[in-house]
């Protein structure tokens, strides 16, 4: 009976407010869906830009786990010190399996590789191919930097004769995932602050536009929050019907270009491997959305106290 | 209930528009502030309820210092205080219902109380016929109605009314007047500001009469 009561309660302070909300949003659709088609379109950019990020470093993921050092070993390495350097290659963080390749193996190997022109090979006196531990990295530890590092310790270990890694290409990989996702964080910031201003501004217009029914509210005993109260619930309208349209319109335009994606290029696995957003990353973009409407909403009653 | 004392307000102008203005209205009091056009007597008005702050001096109504009360304090006073304006201060897209019950929705009563007191209170100034529709589409005695309306609706302790026959003909005002008679008859303090001469002699109260920003009382002989 007690919650019942207090419910009742609640409805009846909110009533009005969700009433106001409702008028401001009906008598200003324009104003209403000129703010959400830009809100929307802020999202949008932001969406896309991140789904091309997010299925990018999908790919590239799946790329570094192929990540390899091959360590090509000193020929009078001897049996003694060869297990010495397996065992230090096994408590390596980076490394997550190893396999020794010998010279022999590495021979057969480089035949396979050449085909048909392995028979130059035949008239070699000696296997000039060294033996070599092909360690295979945890993507999950490997950076860059990592790479290099774990290179250099190698370098350094008796026995060891060179250490090879496809440096050049993974550097520039890194770094251009590091721009991209960093690009990302500017570029969401930017279109994060256009959106406020969008709400902040459509929100001011709105009480611009009632000023007089303001002026009534005051006069009739309204406190500062029940007069800001429904702009504050407008802002969030605005920033969540945004969020679900541009969400919608992504996916329906991610739907579309995989479809073609498809056509064009039937045996592509890679167009397998691209995929939409994740439940929490899809519950991120959504509140981001309102949180923008909020963000706008307190921006326009800072202007307000200004005034 | 209302005390005013040493009040000074300017606008920034040399010439104050009210000069060391003090008075007491009370409880239960009519009384009338009259004064030539431009003498301050909407000036004062407002201060009554907080809608401009002084220069210096004290407004104390309903044992607030209005002076020093949070925004929120004086919202509270508000809802405790009926006030009718000469424009009467309707929310035109609004029914008449629905301005109306603004004033017990902001203090949060509750909807089914809502629809039976704003009936009841259409019904006291002869306007509950007109529920529905819009302030443009009514007359402006009927708006006037609808604000007066609007300030009783809360039951208030006070009412505070600029000009509200200012607009009116003879007759409307004369029903007016007998809104806030019975009004005042019901234990609500009015405060009400006029230039109409003829109506201080029809409905005689105590007058406070403004002028170049001084204030005199009269007393009407019994």
């Amino acid at each position: 009976m007690k919650d019942i009561k207090l419910m009742a309660k609640i409805y009846d302070h909110l009533f009005p407010l969700f009433k106001l909300t409702g008028n401001n949003i009906r008598r200003h659709p324009v104003i209403n869906l000129i703010s959400i088609l830009i809100i929307t379109i802020s999202l949008l950019l932001l969406i896309l830009y991140f789904l091309g990020y997010s299925n990018a470093a999908r790919l590239v993921s799946a790329w570094r786990t192929d990540l390899r050092i091959v360590v090509y070993l000193d020929e009078k390495i001897d049996e003694e010190r060869m297990a010495s350097l397996q065992n230090y290659c096994r408590e390596l963080d980076e490394v997550v399996r190893f396999i020794y390749i010998s010279r022999d193996q590495a021979l057969k190997n480089f035949k396979v590789t050449l085909g048909d022109d392995a028979n130059f090979l035949e008239g070699l006196p000696d296997n000039p191919l060294p033996a070599s531990l092909e360690l295979f990295l945890d993507e999950k530890v490997v950076d860059v930097e990592a790479v290099e590092r774990l290179a250099r310790q190698l370098r350094r270990q008796v026995g060891v004769d060179e250490v090879v890694y496809g440096s050049s290409w993974l550097r520039q990989l890194f770094s251009l995932l590091k721009t991209v996702k960093y690009f990302g964080f500017l570029f969401a910031a930017f279109l994060s602050g256009v959106t406020v201003f969008v709400v902040a501004s459509t929100i001011r217009l709105s009480l611009f536009a009632r000023r007089e029914t303001i002026r009534v509210l005051h006069l009739v005993g309204a406190t500062p929050g029940f007069i800001a109260l429904p702009y504050l619930f407008e802002g969030v309208f605005q920033g969540s019907a945004a969020s679900f349209l541009a969400l919608g319109l992504a996916y329906g335009g991610f739907r579309y270009f995989k479809g073609w994606l498809q056509l064009q290029v039937p045996h592509w696995p890679v167009v397998l491997q691209l995929k939409f957003f994740s439940p929490l990353p899809l519950l991120l973009f959504l509140l981001m959305g309102t949180f923008l409407g909020i963000a706008g909403f307190l921006l326009s009653t800072r202007w307000i106290r200004q005034d | 209930m209302i005390r005013v004392s040493h009040l000074n307000k300017s606008y920034n102008h040399p010439d104050l528009i009210l000069k060391d203005i003090s008075f007491e209205v009370k409880r239960g009091e009519f009384v009338y502030l009259v004064g030539p056009s431009g003498a301050g007597k909407t000036t004062l008005f407002r201060l009554l309820f907080a809608d401009l702050k002084p220069d210096s001096g004290q407004v104390v109504v309903d044992g607030l210092d209005l002076m020093q009360a949070r925004p929120a304090r004086i919202a509270k006073l508000r809802r405790r205080m009926g006030m009718v304006f000469q424009d009467y201060k309707l929310i035109p897209n609004y029914t008449v219902f629905d301005n109306v019950a603004l004033a017990l929705e902001v203090a949060g009563t509750p909807r089914k109380l809502i629809q039976k007191a704003v009936w009841q209170v259409l019904k006291v100034v002869g306007i509950e016929r007109q529920l529905e529709r819009l302030p443009p589409q009514l007359s402006g005695g009927e708006q006037q109605r609808v604000a007066i309306a609007r300030a009783l609706v809360n039951d208030p302790q006070i009412i505070l009314a600029d000009e509200p026959t200012g607009n009116l003909d003879y007759e409307i005002t004369e029903e007016i007047m007998n809104i806030f008679k019975y009004i005042n008859s019901q234990g609500a303090t009015v405060v009400m500001v006029t230039h109409n001469r003829a109506l201080l002699q029809r409905f005689k109260r105590k007058v406070f009469y403004l002028d170049k920003g001084s204030l005199q009382t009269y007393v009407w002989p019994d």
